[in-house]
């Protein structure tokens, strides 16, 4: 991992909590299946999917505010859930932290009372809540707004302060329900860099969930991708983007070509395999240790794909293709070309226009080219 | 960090606040409902307790009274059909057409409802008996022969009650009127369709649900209703079901089992109603209007703006105005008549309530009820909604239906049971003013809880859950977080019922003892055994006590909506 956070001795009390069988059951909806992670001290996880895939409800589980079916939840190595033991801790003694979606500032309050709630509850000295909660709102840049009222702030400052709270009594894990998403574009793109220097200057342990790609690719030491409750695929961000299990991860995470074809293993060479597709192609790809299934299948993410009006050097994967349309959208342009029977896309930052109906060249590094896991 | 280890599941606090609010509600609902079917049921000797033999013969006998079966539904009937036209057409005017005044008028649409039937049966009688009433005077000063109107009849009955219950109808159908996406209505008008095809063909079916559901809604309540049909039933000895059984039990001797089996008829049938009504808003309604609040599209009525601002302000004026100025100017009158000479007027009718001992500490009485009601109510109710919206404990979905019960039960009805249930426990509460505060406490419980839910319901979930990430105990999250940010709804929780505890008829006048009288029933004591003068002199003081709470409430309201109220 190359990320992992500078060690400092706040690092020392964060804690790794383990999440193993977790079910959740509401009537006959199964919202969570069997899902098993673990985080290490001080990492930072994403658990990343489209909406309804559970993603929060687990959070919410390990939170301690959402009641699972069966499973076991360890924080720190103390169990906080168990079905076998009968153990159920109630959420405010898991000593966890969470920044919710809506915020949830109380607006009856001031910013200095919402940050000191929680050193409140825990009846800490008053000279103490007083710098605690002032370090933690310097924290966030929130230091000249202590006496204002919650609801006098602008949905930003109020995401800013809700952090300050979770941060203020120094909990061992932090819990993030997709807190950028009502926050816009710009402020959100802020926001995540801030969010993942604090997280490594506080060095303690945090699950984050969004749906958002880009916030769970710039912020996580480790990513979990989810589907109706189930986990796809875990790993680290680079390994989820350059090697996606199956095809719905490939998908989800970046935009992808799904390739299928037969195998033909008398054009394998040098550690890579080769597919023919069914109008003819040869395409040869990395199987990243995988067995290929039935329809084996490789992914080619859009921006992997090289486009040219010459046939570029080269001896392998490198196609002749005509241009069906191309879509101008700012930072890329989106191309989609007649490849055999089907259409390929392409994303590119291309310099000039392109012509629709001209006559081109695609090409793809075989390492581009991702075996997908057999069914 | 608490140290997990093996153990049972801890009680909490919840719980046990939980188990003890289920109990509350349980003995304070279904005990004495057990009672009442207990006395339905019972064939045996009438002076022996328990029963000595149960039957279905009281119900059988209910037959000789069919009249009274016919009564009831006719006059309930009349004044649904009456009622819904009213709410239905201010409905439409208020919330569809650019009739001036709106915000003005959609205010004074409220104040119907709280004037009260009393008030407005008192008022109907001055202004429309035969002989006496005000407008047969006026009627006979211009030349005219007999009776213009007359509402001591079963005409009058409905009549008072369209008019109060036309305020509710006005707010479920306007509430209806408003959630309506008004581009179905502009998809309509620009593939070409007229106005009035629009009305009739996107607009009527769109909101029929909503009309369907305030018919059943105003049809039960006006099944159980019982004051206009007492003040103004009464002296023709024109009966319905609750006037039937109020006469059943204070006559002598009582017929006590008899007036069980009417109950419980009655009880059946507006519990079946409000079934269909809970089913008919939680299902379709919903599919049509969303929870989106849209801003409707007025249509521009030109001239006929002035005429529909007439229409609201003429039903604004015969429920709220004429009754109000009737009972004002009888009650400053010696003999109250429609033209009186300058030796008639007189203050001798409020100096005569206010001094009056039965009348001073029926007031007493009523206002102590009411804070205690309120106060004791907002506290059990406010836990109740938490209990019931916001836990996870099992049951809760149960705990709803008990509580939500006494709606579905006239309130005479329910006080009939309970008369029962508390004259068999030792407690020394019979007659006092302990068991109108019991009384109050079951029969408001709906009232209570839909205040309270409507706002828990709109406060965020997370804001609580938030306070519990930050270690907050149940207790303590309920002091700082929920409590606060339900301040508004506790307020308005609190004024209203100590209003309804003030103004309570029917539950009262079957429990109250002779030394523990409280106002509203005897104001109607007033009513058939002194003079209407000091009666509407008596009405009329209870109003300013319950303008006085008003007010307060809408100034506290106010302040609470002012700096928290983002």
């Amino acid at each position: 991992m190359d990320s992992q956070p500078t060690t400092s001795p706040l690092t020392l009390k964060a804690e790794p909590i383990e999440v193993e069988d977790l079910r959740i059951q509401y009537g006959p909806v199964i919202a969570v299946r069997d899902v098993s992670f673990a985080v290490r001290p001080g990492e930072q996880l994403t658990l990343l999917g489209p909406s309804g895939c559970g993603k929060t409800t687990t959070l919410r589980a390990l939170a301690g505010l959402e009641r699972p079916s069966s499973g076991t939840i360890r924080v720190g190595g103390h169990v906080v859930y168990s079905s076998a033991q009968r153990i159920d801790i109630p959420a405010e003694k898991r000593g966890l932290s969470m920044v919710f979606q809506s915020y949830a500032i109380w607006p009856h309050m001031t910013v200095f009372d919402n940050v000191a709630y929680g050193l409140r509850v825990r009846k800490r000295p008053r000279a103490e809540i007083e710098t605690r909660v002032q370090e933690a709102l310097d924290l966030v840049q929130m230091g000249a707004y202590a006496a204002r009222r919650a609801s006098q702030l602008s949905g930003g400052q109020q995401q800013r302060v809700a952090l300050a709270r979770a941060c203020a009594f120094s909990p061992q894990v932090l819990l993030f329900d997709e807190p950028l998403s009502n926050l816009d574009a710009k402020l959100r793109a802020d926001m995540r860099i801030e969010l993942r220097e604090l997280q490594h200057r506080l060095g303690v342990t945090s699950v984050y969930v969004t749906h958002d790609l880009e916030e769970a690719l710039a912020m996580s030491d480790r990513i979990v991708v989810m589907r109706d409750g189930v986990v796809e695929q875990a790993g680290t961000p680079t390994e989820i983007y350059a090697r996606p299990r199956n095809a719905f991860v490939a998908d989800f995470v970046g935009s992808s070509n799904l390739v299928q074809g037969r195998l033909r293993p008398d054009l394998a060479r040098g550690g890579l395999i080769a597919l023919e597709t069914a109008s003819g192609e040869i395409v040869l790809g990395d199987p990243c240790g995988r067995t290929p299934g039935a329809t084996p299948t490789f992914s080619i993410r859009t921006v992997h794909l090289q486009f040219s009006a010459q046939r570029p050097a080269g001896e392998v994967n490198v196609w002749p293709v005509r241009v069906h349309r191309c879509v101008f959208q700012g930072d890329f342009t989106q191309i989609h070309v007649a490849w055999g029977d089907r259409d390929l896309v392409i994303r590119s930052a291309a310099l000039e226009p392109i012509a629709e109906g001209q006559a081109a060249w695609i090409s793809a590094d075989p390492a581009r080219c991702v075996l997908l896991e057999g069914e | 960090m608490a140290i997990a280890r093996p153990s049972l599941p801890r009680i909490s606090a919840q719980t046990i606040a939980g188990m003890a609010l289920a109990a509350i509600v349980g003995v304070l609902v279904l005990y004495p409902i057990f009672f009442l079917l207990q006395a339905a049921l019972d064939v045996g000797d009438p002076d022996v307790r328990p029963p000595t033999a149960y039957g279905l013969g009281n119900f059988v006998a209910m037959g000789h009274y069919a009249g009274i079966l016919g009564n009831t539904v006719a006059v309930s009937l009349a004044a649904t059909v009456m009622a819904i036209v009213f709410g239905f057409v201010t409905a439409w005017i208020l919330s569809r057409t650019d009739v001036p005044f709106r915000r003005t008028l959609e205010q004074l649409m409220a104040v119907p409802y709280y004037v009260t039937p009393l008030l407005g049966a008192f008022a109907w009688s001055m202004l429309g008996a035969p002989e006496s009433g005000f407008i047969n005077q006026v009627w006979r000063a211009m030349g005219g022969h007999g009776a213009l109107i007359d509402m001591v009849t079963p005409f009058g009955i409905a009549w008072v009650m369209a008019l109060f219950e036309g305020s509710v109808a006005f707010f479920m159908i306007g509430a209806v009127m408003k959630s309506m996406d008004p581009s179905l209505e502009e998809a309509s008008q620009v593939i070409g369709a007229s106005r009035l095809r629009t009305m009739l063909r996107v607009t009527l079916p769109l909101v029929a649900p909503g009309v369907l559901g305030a018919t059943i809604y105003v049809f039960a309540e006006m099944l159980g209703s019982f004051t206009a049909a007492l003040v103004l039933g009464l002296p023709n000895r024109f009966y319905v079901v609750t006037t039937a059984i109020y006469q059943l039990v204070s006559q002598y001797p009582p017929r006590l089992p008899l007036a069980a089996a009417m109950g419980v008829s009655l009880f059946a049938i507006m519990f079946v109603m409000m079934f269909f009504y809970r089913r008919l808003v939680t299902s379709r309604s919903f599919v049509t209007v969303t929870g989106k609040a849209f801003r409707p599209r007025r249509m521009d009525m030109g001239g006929w703006r002035w005429v529909l601002f007439g229409i609201c302000a003429f039903y604004v004026l015969l429920s709220v105005v004429l009754p109000l100025v009737t009972l004002v100017y009888a009650s400053l009158q010696q003999i109250a008549v429609a033209f009186p000479t300058a030796a008639n007027w007189t203050l001798a009718n409020y100096r005569g309530a206010l001094t009056m001992n039965a009348v001073r500490s029926a007031l007493t009485n009523s206002l102590l009820l009411g804070i205690a009601t309120a106060t004791i109510g907002t506290a059990l109710m406010g836990m109740l909604c938490w209990i019931v919206y916001r836990s996870r404990l099992p049951g809760r979905g149960i705990i709803e239906y008990v509580a939500m019960f006494p709606q579905a039960v006239p309130r005479l009805v329910f006080a009939f049971g309970m008369m029962w249930a508390w004259l068999v426990i030792p407690l020394p509460i019979y007659g006092t003013i302990w068991i109108l505060l019991i009384a109050y406490l079951t029969v408001f419980l709906p009232l209570g809880m839909r205040t309270v839910s409507g706002v828990m319901l709109q406060l965020d979930k997370t804001l609580e859950e938030s306070a519990q990430m930050c270690g907050a105990s149940w207790i303590y999250r309920l002091r700082t977080v929920t409590m606060p940010l339900l301040r508004p709804g506790l307020v308005a929780c609190w004024l209203l019922l100590f209003i309804a505890s003030v103004r309570e008829l029917g539950a009262s006048i079957l429990l109250m003892g002779p030394h523990s009288k409280v106002i509203t029933p005897a104001i109607v004591e007033s009513w058939f055994a002194t003079s209407s003068e000091l009666t509407a002199a008596m009405a009329l003081i209870q109003t300013v006590v319950v303008a006085a709470a008003m007010a307060i409430f809408v100034m506290l309201t106010r302040q609470a909506a002012g700096p928290g109220g983002d």
